[in-house]
Order: C-alpha cells, then sequence, then structure tokens
C-alpha cells in the first residue's frame, strides 16, 4: 500500500455535490432502511447549499441516487413551480446532468414535499419524500431515547390514545397530515405531512420510496409490495379529505386532492393541487397530444 | 447544464452498484446486474473508514484494508461481511443488532450460485410469492429463522458473476 493509492487527485468538485464519503454512508444506510421497512436509520446529513428543513434529507437522498441518464420532477404541495421546488430541481440538474421534467410519468426520480403525485408511479420509480418531523412519537414522547425504546417495544398505545382523544373531543378524527401508519405490521412511521388522500397510495405500492429529514438525520423507506396501514380503530373507518365532489376552477378536473382558495366576502374556489395534472388536463381540452397516466383515486374513489 | 466535472468511471460504478443493490434488496428475489463482477465494486460502494468489514479470502482483505475499513478479525465485530464460501460458524457469529438499533445489524455478501435449492420468498417488495433458486443448504434458512428475530438479523446480497439477489431480514423464506 502507498499513499497514492489511498489518495485521490484534487478535485475542485464532487459529482452530484456530496463527497463520496457522505454517498456511501448515505447508502448503507438506504439499504438498511429498506430492510427493515419503516424502522428510522440515523445517518450524519452534510450540509448542503440550502437550509435545514427546507428539504436537504431528501436532496441527500437523491443527490445520492441520481446519474446523468436520470429524470428528476420535484414537487412542492403537488407544484412544480414553487421557489423551493423549481431551485432543488436546478441544483439536482446543475450537480449532476441529470434532465429536468414536471411529468410524473417520465420521472425516474420524484422528490416531493408534502404530497403524491396522483398519477399512479410505476416499478422503475422513486419517490422521495422530504420529512419534517420523522418521529411519529414526538407529540406523545419527547424524549428521543424513550421514544426510540418505545419503538424497539413496538409501544405504540399513546398514539391509539391521540386518535381517541381527538374522537372523543371533537367527534371525529383531527389528524390531517403526517397520518401515523403501520408498516409491514411492526414500525409505526410518519409517512411525512402528506394529506391522508395521499397515504393509501403508499400501501402495497409499486415503486420505492424513501423518506428522509436532514435536520433530524433519520431516515425511513418503504419498499415496493409493502403493507402500509393508518392506525384506524375498527368501528372509525379511515376517511380521506372530502375532496370527491371538488371541481378544479382552471382545469375542470374532478374528484382528486384540491387546494381551496378563500374568496373575499366568503365561499372557495378550488385548483387541483397535482398542478401537473391540471396543466395535462387543460392540454387535453385544448387538443394538444398529452398522455395522462392511470390514477390512485378514479372519480373521486381510490381504486388502485 | 451540469456545472461540476462529469462523474468518473468510479463515481459511475459505484451508483450502477448501488442502483443494483438497492433494487435487489428493495425487490427480493430478483436478479439484478452488477457493473462488475465479484464483490469489488460492492466494497468500493458500500465501504470506508467507518465500516468493519471481515472477508475470508487474502484478496478481499487486502482490498477492505484499502477501502480505509477497518478489518475486522472476527465475523461478529464487522458490519460488513464478505464471504467467498458459506460457513455455518462464520453466520451463527454474525451481528444481528439489536432492538433498538436494527441498524447494527450486518450487511453479508456471499457467492453463490445462482441455482441449486428451491426457495419461496415473501414479505415486503414481494407482490404475493416469488421463487428463487440459490445454491444454498435448507440448514442456513434453519439458522438465519434463529438469528434473525425481526427487525434484529442481517442482509444478505447472494452474488453470482455479475448478477446479485438480495434477501432483507424482513423476507420470509420457504424451503421447497
Amino acid at each position: 500500500m502507498s499513499l497514492a493509492t489511498l489518495t485521490k487527485d484534487w478535485a475542485a468538485t464532487s459529482y452530484g455535490f456530496l463527497d463520496a464519503s457522505a454517498k456511501r454512508e448515505l447508502r448503507r444506510k438506504m439499504l438498511k432502511a429498506i430492510a427493515v421497512p419503516g424502522c428510522q436509520m440515523p445517518y450524519a446529513s452534510r450540509e448542503v447549499p440550502m437550509a435545514r428543513g427546507w428539504g436537504t434529507g431528501g436532496l441527500q437522498v437523491t443527490l445520492t441516487l441520481v446519474n446523468p441518464t436520470s429524470v428528476v420532477k420535484v414537487i412542492d404541495q403537488g407544484a412544480d413551480d414553487g421557489v423551493n421546488a423549481a431551485s432543488i430541481r436546478r441544483f439536482i440538474s446543475r450537480v449532476s446532468g441529470a434532465s429536468e421534467t414536471w411529468d410524473t410519468l417520465g420521472a425516474s426520480i420524484v422528490q416531493s414535499r408534502h404530497r403524491i403525485p396522483e398519477e399512479m408511479m410505476r416499478e422503475d420509480q422513486i419517490l422521495v419524500l422530504q420529512v419534517p418531523n420523522p418521529e411519529p412519537l414526538r407529540g406523545v414522547e419527547p424524549n428521543i431515547s424513550i421514544a426510540r425504546q418505545m419503538h424497539a417495544d413496538a409501544d405504540y398505545g399513546k398514539l391509539w390514545l391521540t386518535l381517541y382523544e381527538q374522537i372523543v373531543r371533537k367527534g371525529r378524527i383531527m389528524q390531517g397530515a403526517s397520518y401515523p401508519s403501520m408498516v409491514n405490521g411492526r414500525h409505526v412511521m410518519t409517512p411525512s405531512p402528506i394529506p391522508r388522500w395521499d397515504v393509501p397510495k403508499l400501501n402495497m405500492a409499486r415503486h420505492l420510496t424513501f423518506l428522509s429529514a436532514g435536520r433530524e438525520k433519520r431516515l425511513h423507506a418503504v419498499p415496493p409490495y409493502t403493507r402500509v396501514e393508518p392506525l384506524v380503530f375498527s368501528d372509525r373507518p379511515y376517511l380521506v379529505e372530502d375532496h370527491a365532489d371538488l371541481t378544479c376552477r382552471r382545469s375542470g378536473v374532478q374528484g382528486f386532492f384540491m387546494n381551496e382558495l378563500p374568496q373575499d366576502g366568503g365561499g372557495s374556489v378550488f385548483e387541483v393541487s397535482d398542478s401537473n395534472l391540471g396543466i395535462k388536463a387543460l392540454n387535453k381540452t385544448e387538443g394538444a397530444p398529452t398522455e395522462i397516466g392511470e390514477t390512485w383515486y378514479r372519480n373521486g374513489e381510490y381504486s388502485a | 447544464m451540469l456545472t461540476v466535472a462529469p462523474p468518473d468511471a468510479v463515481e459511475l460504478r459505484a451508483n450502477a452498484t448501488f442502483e443494483a443493490l438497492m433494487w435487489s434488496l428493495s425487490r427480493p428475489g430478483d436478479v439484478r446486474t452488477l457493473p462488475e463482477a465479484g464483490f469489488g465494486a460492492i466494497v468500493e460502494t458500500l465501504v470506508d473508514l467507518e465500516c468493519a468489514a471481515y472477508a475470508d479470502t487474502p484478496e478481499m482483505r487486502a482490498r477492505i484494508v484499502a477501502s480505509g475499513a477497518m478489518l475486522a478479525e472476527k465475523v461478529s465485530a464487522a458490519d460488513h461481511v464478505f464471504l467467498s464460501e458459506l460457513d455455518s460458524a462464520d453466520i451463527a457469529e454474525l451481528n444481528c443488532g439489536s432492538a433498538l438499533y436494527p441498524d447494527d445489524g450486518a450487511t453479508l455478501v456471499l457467492a453463490c450460485a445462482h441455482q441449486g435449492q428451491r426457495l419461496r420468498l415473501t414479505g415486503p417488495g414481494i407482490n404475493g410469492s416469488k421463487d428463487v433458486t440459490l445454491a444454498v443448504s435448507p440448514g442456513f434458512w434453519a439458522m438465519r429463522d434463529m438469528l434473525c428475530i425481526y427487525p434484529e438479523g442481517f442482509d444478505i446480497f447472494f452474488v453470482d458473476g455479475t448478477s446479485v439477489i438480495g434477501i432483507p431480514r424482513s423476507t420470509k423464506v420457504e424451503v421447497l
């Protein structure tokens, strides 16, 4: 062994921004995350040129996966053109040479904040969700060492109690986003703050999902064809948001998750949250050649 | 527009190797193709000075030392274990992590022909069930059942030339 074999030539930048040792650490943790679905794996979470809490966890996973043939879609609350989404997408493409897209069907990696696209994802696609708080037990147990012990014991009674208290106090479950979900019958995870509407899309999905929290330095994964069951009482069925009958005022699509826009003088109008689906629907009505993929929800009903 | 240097051969190989490993573990039983035959590219992709690795051949030991990783004297001290042949004494020693830290469970990379004993796999990553053939004795799977108390356990990559099959601890293996 010589010094030359242990060192590399100096380079001003690393491909994909992260250095080789950061990528190796992430790869090791991503494999363990796949092996134990829903279990939070700690990782070092390197610095990236973006403030923690703005998607650094998702970004690090994407930068580890990406290569020059990748096609990357980044969405923020369903929209491809938000500042955060556009900046992350441009950054990824600049440091990796990957192509950018808004189309769910054309993407190989979809990095997302708070939504899962409405079009069904395929077997070869990877969904990377940005997670602000990866610990579903934080609300009931602020001490992370005790929370870790509770995960080890599969002791999720306090989460059930939280849901029960919501029903007793309000008459229904108030948990809107980050709905705690049991993965592979063993670990409860937070599916990141996606709406209840999106949680069924993770159950027995065809695609691979990584959920990564850069600020909290943990990541977990949901492999394809893995059971993801929202915690629910047998006499209180799991309800998704009541958006089945809402119509998008711009594209006219119906039966998808909507953004509510309150109007002056009361009342609201709605726009489809998955902005690219809206654009595709508009293109279709104008006669442009557009392919809208199979969707998870059909006529407002989950049917995958 | 690429503003950094394009990927070199090492980066491309590591990226492709990880992709093969990731998908093989995500879909247990699926055969994926490594860009390079053998264990070399896997060491390059996963192992560095933060790891302790064990190998049963002098060549692989040299490779591990060159990666900067600590060379483990015993299988029990290693987080990555590279075996050219299956030895039940080694398997019994594998680190399975703990209920508190399942991520401490070892990654076992095993040279193994993708033919022989027929197995039926079920669990996460598999739609229904999947049959594979691997040149591993039924005794190995009995031992794995004994050692891997989910979520504790070890994850295995069976490497046959450039082909790899992944079996994570979450997979149930039935010997047919």
